[in-house]
């Protein structure tokens, strides 16, 4: 029959180029035993419409081939909790890495612009793609070495072979966040040294030596001294501090220290962001001036220059890295939040 | 298709997959050829596509649980399968995890049911 010749035909074509001749042989003889009783049921030979009908029926022949096709994964299900896991720690690392030398980079260039700073975030999903696909192209090297027998990796095969109940986390952590609650000997501890830090803080002024040690002298003796704006900026500290220390007093003494609002530590650290947002704004950006500039202009100038460069440097790092690491703890926050709703409706 | 009919064809090709093997390795203690196999099946109420017989042949050879070998009958050539004494030994040991089973469901089912006319 011409028709299940060309059917045949076209099933060889998809199928794997070994054992083309022997799966053709075998199929033609089934098909034609099933033709021949079809056939000598109805008396007659099969009508093209009959017979279009009944090859229509046995699929199409790219199906038929691929039943025959051994079952290939580019990552196969043994492997892909690992290869998952692994994806999500090395995009993590990628993203954390390149935020910091973007960043660094971003603002050690003499002119840093929003454009620079755009250029490096645009670029960010290039970088994540690129990490991915490099796990992926080596997790699907492991995976073909497994199926081909070439390799044997129980560990990939099974995640976790050395598992065992003991090795499971203690209780007290939190159902939702997974977090561990604060415990008591911890905020006390956090409101003991906090009073301490404020006393420090509040003597530095009269006995610079606490802060900067002997270096306290060597200020006197040089041509610098700090500008006015430091005075403000410190008061800021200062009223930093006290709100931060107030805030963990009454969160201990209202019995509150497991699970302080999660949302203060985020307020706390925006708005100390306030200070040194003040101090990178400053006029000319002259946070250190010369005593007597009249004299020591011509001798120390450029020296002041750059240190007052290197100043506005590395405020701008240190902005640069608070506010990305605000920006994670607020998508912590929403995900803590999310999980918390999905909970409660459960 | 809908989502609800989607979800039955899968668990229903699902819980189907396993039986076929069994049902396959049972009728291949006596030797047969692909379509007398299919054929048996469908006598005994397992209608089974080719596309999905042929090939399971040859996973089922390549795994040692059949031998083939090609034969003339009626002045044709064709490929007869038999279980192997290792596909003999499998199948015993399935055919009882399959009766198991079996077992199983149908007294959870009958519980159940007690169950259930108990309540009304």
């Amino acid at each position: 029959m011409e028709l299940l010749d060309r059917y045949l035909e076209s099933v060889r074509k998809h199928l794997p180029w070994q054992r083309q001749d022997d799966i053709v042989a075998e199929l033609r003889a089934n098909l034609e035993s099933q033709l021949d009783e079809k056939e000598e049921a109805l008396g007659r030979p099969l009508t093209q419409a009959e017979a279009e009908a009944w090859i229509k029926q046995l699929g199409a022949p790219i199906q038929v081939a691929a039943g025959y096709q051994p079952q290939q994964y580019l990552i196969g299900p043994h492997v892909f909790p690992t290869y998952r896991y692994v994806l999500k720690l090395a995009c993590s690392w990628a993203m954390i890495i390149y935020s910091i030398v973007a960043v660094v980079q971003v603002f050690a260039t003499q002119n840093p612009s929003g454009t620079t700073l755009l250029d490096a975030l645009l670029h960010l999903p290039f970088v994540l793609m690129t990490t991915a696909a490099w796990v992926t192209l080596i997790f699907a090297a492991i995976e073909y070495a497994v199926a081909q027998g070439h390799l044997r990796l129980p560990a990939l095969c099974a995640p976790s072979p050395g598992w065992t109940p003991g090795s499971l986390p203690p209780l007290g952590q939190d159902a939702v966040t997974g977090k561990k609650p604060r415990s008591f000997a911890q905020a006390v501890a956090e409101v003991v040294f906090g009073i301490l830090f404020l006393g420090w803080l509040l003597l530095v002024p009269k006995h610079p030596w606490l802060l900067m040690g002997p270096g306290a002298l060597y200020l006197n003796g040089s041509p610098f001294q700090l500008a006015d704006i430091w005075v403000p900026i410190y008061w800021c500290l200062v009223a930093l501090n006290i709100l931060q220390l107030g805030w963990n007093a009454q969160n201990l003494a209202r019995g509150r220290w497991q699970k302080p609002h999660p949302a203060f530590n985020l307020v706390f650290r925006a708005v100390g962001l306030v200070p040194v947002i003040l101090l990178i704004n400053t006029r000319d950006h002259a946070t250190v001036l010369l005593k007597h500039p009249a004299i020591d202009q011509a001798s120390y100038g450029a020296a002041l220059g750059t240190i007052n460069l290197y100043i506005l440097r590395s405020f701008q790092v240190i902005v640069a890295i608070v506010v990305l690491q605000l920006a994670w703890d607020l998508g912590q926050l929403g995900r803590d939040a999310y999980r918390k709703r999905a909970a409660a409706m459960r | 298709m809908t989502i609800a009919e989607n979800l039955f064809e899968n668990l229903r090709l699902e819980l189907r997959r396993g039986c076929l093997t069994l049902a396959v390795l049972a009728q291949l203690r006596e030797e047969r050829y692909g379509y007398t196999l299919r054929k048996a099946l469908a006598y005994d109420g397992l209608v089974i596509d080719e596309s999905t017989l042929y090939p399971l042949l040859r996973r089922l050879e390549a795994q040692g649980m059949l031998a083939s070998e090609w034969r003339e009958e009626e002045k044709r050539n064709k490929r007869f399968y038999r279980l192997t004494p290792d596909g003999e030994q499998i199948f015993a040991q399935l055919l009882g995890e399959w009766q198991a089973i079996n077992a199983s469901v149908t007294a959870t089912l009958n519980s159940t049911t007690d169950a259930g006319s108990g309540t009304l």
